[in-house]
């Protein structure tokens, strides 16, 4: 799996189903179209990407949505709690020192994307990077706007800065993605990997950072915006057992002997049976039906935060 | 006796950028043909080596410049497949490598936007081969499979009978999965 999370994205833009192709054809499998916000965040923060594109997409490719925030202003409110649940991933670009150090410690982000092209005013901190990369936020190389430089000192620029960033992230924590704006800004995965390597990143590093890294980021921000505190998501709520647990708690054993396994449904068979045997000797039945109930009803989540553990990332 | 080690990349050229106009039948090709299209036969294996050699010093300066240029040459370059295979000393392979993903164009005889894709590294040329075989096989029922646009306009032609789809389809398919599989081992293996 190989992911671009930065394609830059506009209303007009005709080569786009093209430029989708080709990243298909170099082997991407997941795609982020990119919608740059700078200045004053307007009044309306929904998402101007259409959720399925007017034109034919090809097949195997995933297509999400991005939202690149320019930070200009420490001071101003950002309002990007506003602008989360609009996007699948949510980037900050900051300008400065300020606002990359408010960007790691304080803003709620995915991804911190320094334009890597221009001459930066002050060092990459490893104590500043650090917080970010404790927080589960992924720093962003964007390689196209090298490739695909007319001027040198963009080129110059961005190798400087990059090794510049290598160093203070200890090449941990970093994503790879083109931030191209038509399809020739593109490279294969490989390429990309071999680019970074010759800049200093080990080889090894270098895939990940396209490849798990980015799906970490994806698989987080997926997390933020979907899940109870970020920490238990329900992928399969068990939709068809509810509905009857919660109208016909009579039926309640039967249906568990259709759905469980053979070991788990003998337990629970005979567990729920005795101890209903007992605490209906002990007590009336009034007490033991709510518990019945409340094991039941445990089981959809417990499966959730069981399958969730197996497919989240390691960060 | 040590050998003197080398590295073949084999390398594909894809062309991103649309260059037919939208009244040309051909236009309509599904997006892969497209990408893949064949080279103008002005490309010379010369060419490419210059172009490289060029992209090398613009990146690397003379040091660049004085480790490849002694030992780079193109093995082999096809113009129909837009495939290539190039022969470098083991050690300044990824320099290389590097310059060929800066290249955005073609020079000036052909002039053409350009992707260079490095499909492979190999440490045997036999093996770049083989890839290459494969790749143009897998990429032609790639394509046949992505639109019978060809047949449609007429440059189906007699090359390809029913009755070899027929036996290939299934045997190849397989073949398929398994190149991705190789390729990524290699890969790690080879760049190590």
């Amino acid at each position: 799996m190989f992911y671009d999370l930065n394609v830059l994205w506009s209303p007009k833009d005709n080569d786009l189903p093209r430029t989708l192709a080709f990243l298909d054809e170099l082997g991407y499998n997941v795609v982020a179209l990119t919608h740059t916000l700078s200045g004053k965040p307007p009044a309306d923060l929904s998402c101007p990407i259409p959720t399925t594109l007017p034109f034919p997409v090809p097949p195997k490719l995933k297509v999400l949505r991005r939202c690149t925030l320019v930070l200009d202003d420490h001071k101003s409110n950002h309002r990007i709690a506003a602008l989360s649940p609009n996007y699948d991933i949510v980037a900050l670009r900051p300008t400065s020192e300020i606002t990359l150090q408010q960007a790691c410690h304080s803003l709620d982000c995915d991804i911190i994307s320094v334009d890597l092209t221009v001459r930066l005013d002050y060092y990459f901190k490893f104590k500043m990077l650090s917080v970010a990369l404790q927080r589960g936020v992924r720093f962003e190389i964007c390689y196209a706007p090298g490739v695909v430089a007319i001027d040198a000192s963009a080129r110059a620029n961005l190798i400087g800065n990059t090794t510049q960033l290598l160093r203070a992230t200890r090449g941990r924590g970093l994503i790879i993605s083109s931030e191209a704006r038509r399809a020739l800004g593109c490279r294969g995965p490989w390429d990309v990997v071999n680019l970074l390597t010759v800049w200093g990143l080990p080889q090894e590093k270098g895939r990940e950072a396209i490849d798990n890294e980015a799906r970490s980021v994806v698989a987080t921000a997926a997390m933020k915006r979907t899940s109870f505190r970020g920490a238990v998501d329900i992928i399969y709520g068990g939709e068809r057992q509810k509905p009857k647990t919660a109208t016909e708690p009579g039926k309640d054993k039967k249906r568990k002997a259709e759905d469980d396994g053979s070991v788990t449904k003998t337990e629970s068979q005979q567990g729920l049976t005795r101890n209903q045997a007992r605490k209906q000797a002990k007590s009336s039945a009034k007490s033991s039906r709510p518990q019945q109930m409340l094991k039941t009803s445990q089981l959809p989540t417990l499966e959730g935060a069981q399958t969730q553990t197996d497919g989240k990332p390691s960060c | 006796m040590v050998r003197i080690k080398n590295r073949y990349l084999l390398v594909n050229f894809l062309y991103p950028t649309a260059t037919l106009k939208p009244s040309d039948p051909l236009s309509t090709l599904p997006a892969t043909i497209q990408f893949q299209q064949p080279t103008d036969d002005r490309l010379t294996p010369q060419i490419i080596t210059r172009m490289i050699r060029n992209g090398v010093e613009e990146l690397f300066g003379d040091y660049g410049g004085g480790m490849v240029n002694a030992s780079i040459s193109v093995k082999y370059f096809s113009p129909a497949t837009s495939t290539a295979i190039l022969k470098i000393a083991r050690a300044h392979y990824r320099l290389v490598w590097a310059a060929l993903s800066y290249v955005t164009r073609l020079p000036k005889p052909v002039d053409k936007e350009v992707v260079v894709r490095v499909v492979r590294v190999s440490g045997t040329i036999r093996k770049a081969e083989e890839e290459a075989i494969k790749r143009a096989k897998v990429a032609m029922l790639k394509a046949r499979k992505d639109g019978d646009v060809l047949g449609e306009l007429g440059l189906d032609g007699g090359l390809w009978g029913r009755e070899l789809e027929k036996e290939e389809v299934g045997g190849i398919e397989d073949e398929e999965a398994n190149v991705d599989e190789d390729e990524e081992e290699d890969e790690d293996s080879d760049m190590g």
